[in-house]
């Protein structure tokens, strides 16, 4: 178990030395851990080309079931956005100083994960290149967009949190990268010279930039809250029994966080292993992301008896067979995995010694990202698979074609991450250096 | 004119010499941090960042697009969806909303940049790379007959190092 009491660093140069550390020539080991990425993103692509020569029949999606593991992916990646926002701008305005050492990477994370989300619902519509349908242009027809649609509110949600991500993003890491420039003296000080748009740390710019992010922070806050609920309106507003439910958007923004947080988990443990960063991320950061888990792991699992209870109070008989096959139906197995992995499995970190073991962290973080896909899959495929009427039930089996997008879905984030961690600080230096100092002026 | 950059330790030490350095009448300073301190800012007594006013205007530029572009193109073509009004402003409260974050975001980090790096007044002679550790700097523009005297002041409030800067 991680002693609360890790060694800190004493002084700002050992947070430049250590954190920039990171980004030193590769090791052997790094170098086969992308390029194995990047074979598995070419698998994906391949599996892409191909559904786009043959069509959307080599998929496993059919009727009833025409939204599959493409969709499924699609609400994952944007959950798991979320942490990213949620320590970066939540607890900035709530001034919780432990977030300081993990924000960057999970900003990272956030805008990896939300490019990836932006990629299913182009590899869902099939015919990719006519995505631009969704967007309100000029056209010869004279027709604009349906704007009543909650899918074409998702291309506006999820537009505008991917493009304030990126911006939050690099207007934090700015200070960082003029750091870099000044101490990395490789070809990569002149990108830095470049990207750090001349950042000299005066107080002028300071002024500027602290509104800047107090000001993205408030605009973030919610923007992070509206896109899942956004997302989870795309069911809600339907009529499909088992998706049409007011809980729907508090319970995704809550499983999104809750996603996001594992994820944050999953990635930082073994970065913090393999680049020394102990000093850094500390079993207090893991305690405090464990608590996280905990309310909303609550949250979640009280949001599916919610839906169980609310489906037997109506008394509606397709809201009851609709719950009741999700539990005993065709897909029990899938119900039960993600009941387990998202209720059952989070209630050791409870206790403070389950939250500072590391080890015991890591697998816990692991099982909620398969719990928390399998949450959509559940959502979307039984509702599907069991609407009205019973001569149009039918069972949804993936393909490889989609299994194989998947895959490389997580190939993908990873490797954009472990790209980001050589080129950039995974860690805002200027940021947990801040909070040293009003240490030390505090005692 | 000429520069004299004192090097600090500690954003306390920093305001120190501000103070010293304004009450002896020399305003004509620059200091390089390698964090945001309020207490440096305030120091300076500014005037609120523009970066805010841009964020604002961004905003309502944004809720107001977002509405007048969702009703102008409803009844561009009139088309009755699922019972509802053509203007349906609850359902077009989310594309205004979005819009007006999309907005404000773009436009504060626009004015960040202008503000704040492409367009910035700050000096950049005497900066080092130690400023982006955990040095402090402090430049002094003065006359060429007060260097001594601004040499002086920095020293007394706790400079570690004070030279005169070259270029």
């Amino acid at each position: 178990m991680a002693a609360i009491t890790d060694p800190v660093p004493t002084s700002p140069e050992d947070y430049n030395e250590g954190i920039l550390a990171v980004l030193a020539p590769p090791s052997p080991i790094y170098v086969v851990a992308v390029l194995t990425m990047m074979g598995l993103v070419g698998a994906g692509a391949a599996a892409l080309a191909y559904q786009t020569y043959a069509g959307m029949g080599v998929t496993g999606l059919m009727h009833p079931v025409m939204w599959g593991v493409y969709i499924t992916t699609f609400v994952f990646w944007v959950g798991i956005a979320h942490a990213g926002t949620l320590i970066s701008a939540i607890l900035y305005l709530f001034r919780a100083k432990w977030r300081n050492a993990i924000n960057r990477g999970a900003e990272a994370m956030t805008v990896f994960s939300v490019i990836t989300a932006g990629l299913f619902p182009l590899i869902h519509i099939g015919r990719l290149w006519k995505f631009y349908f969704m967007l309100p242009y000029p056209n010869q027809r004279g027709l604009w967009t349906n704007f009543k649609s909650p899918l074409e509110w998702d291309v506006f949600a999820v537009g505008t949190y991917t493009i304030i991500s990126i911006l939050f993003f690099a207007v934090g890491l700015i200070p960082d990268i003029a750091a870099a420039r000044d101490r990395i003296t490789d070809w990569r000080r002149h990108l830095y010279g470049v990207l750090a748009l001349g950042w000299r740390g005066t107080a002028e710019q300071w002024r500027h930039h602290s509104r800047a992010v107090l000001h993205l922070s408030g605009l973030a806050t919610p923007l992070v809250l509206s896109v899942h609920s956004v997302v989870s309106w795309d069911f809600a507003m339907s009529l499909v029994p088992g998706w049409h439910t007011t809980i729907f958007a508090p319970y995704f923004v809550a499983g999104a966080i809750f996603s996001g947080m594992a994820m944050v988990i999953t990635v930082l443990v073994p970065v913090r292993k393999a680049f020394s960063l102990e000093r850094f991320i500390r079993a207090e950061h893991f305690d405090n992301m464990g608590k996280f888990i905990v309310l909303t792991s609550t949250i979640v699992g009280y949001a599916y008896a919610v839906e169980y209870f609310m489906a037997w109070y109506s008394a509606n008989p397709y809201e009851q067979m609709s719950f009741w096959h999700r539990a005993f139906g065709d897909y029990w197995w899938a119900t039960w995995i993600m009941i387990t992995c998202n209720v059952i499995v989070p209630l050791p970190l409870w206790l403070k010694r389950f939250r500072l073991n590391i080890t015991w962290m890591w697998c816990t973080s692991i099982l909620i990202n398969i719990g928390m896909w399998f949450e959509r899959f559940v959502i979307i495929t039984t509702g599907l698979s069991h609407e009205y009427d019973p001569a149009a039930w039918g069972y949804y089996t993936p393909s490889w074609v989609e299994l194989t997008i998947l895959v490389a879905s997580f190939a993908h984030f990873f490797m954009w991450f472990l790209l980001f961690l050589r080129m950039f600080p995974v860690i805002a230096i200027q940021e947990v250096k801040e909070e040293q100092y009003e240490h030390a002026e505090a005692h | 004119m000429a520069s004299v950059l004192g090097v600090l330790k500690s954003p306390a030490e920093t305001v120190g010499v501000i103070h010293s350095l304004r009450g002896a009448g020399f305003d004509d300073l620059e200091v390089f941090s390698p964090i945001p301190s309020h207490e440096i800012e305030h120091a300076f007594n500014p005037a609120p960042s523009g970066v805010r006013l841009w964020t604002l205007i961004g905003g309502l530029t944004g809720v107001t697009l977002g509405y007048l572009m969702t009703i102008w193109m409803s009844y561009d073509w009139e088309l009755v969806i699922a019972g509802k009004p053509f203007a349906s402003i609850p359902a077009y409260t989310v594309i205004a909303f979005e819009l007006t974050i999309l907005f404000g975001g773009a436009l504060t980090v626009g004015a960040l940049l202008v503000y704040g790096l492409l367009l910035p007044k700050q000096k950049s002679r005497g900066y080092r790379p130690s400023f982006s550790v955990g040095d402090f700097g402090c430049v002094v523009e003065c006359q060429a007959d007060q260097i001594p005297r601004v040499q002086e002041l920095l020293e007394s409030a706790g400079c570690s190092e004070v030279r005169v800067v070259e270029g």
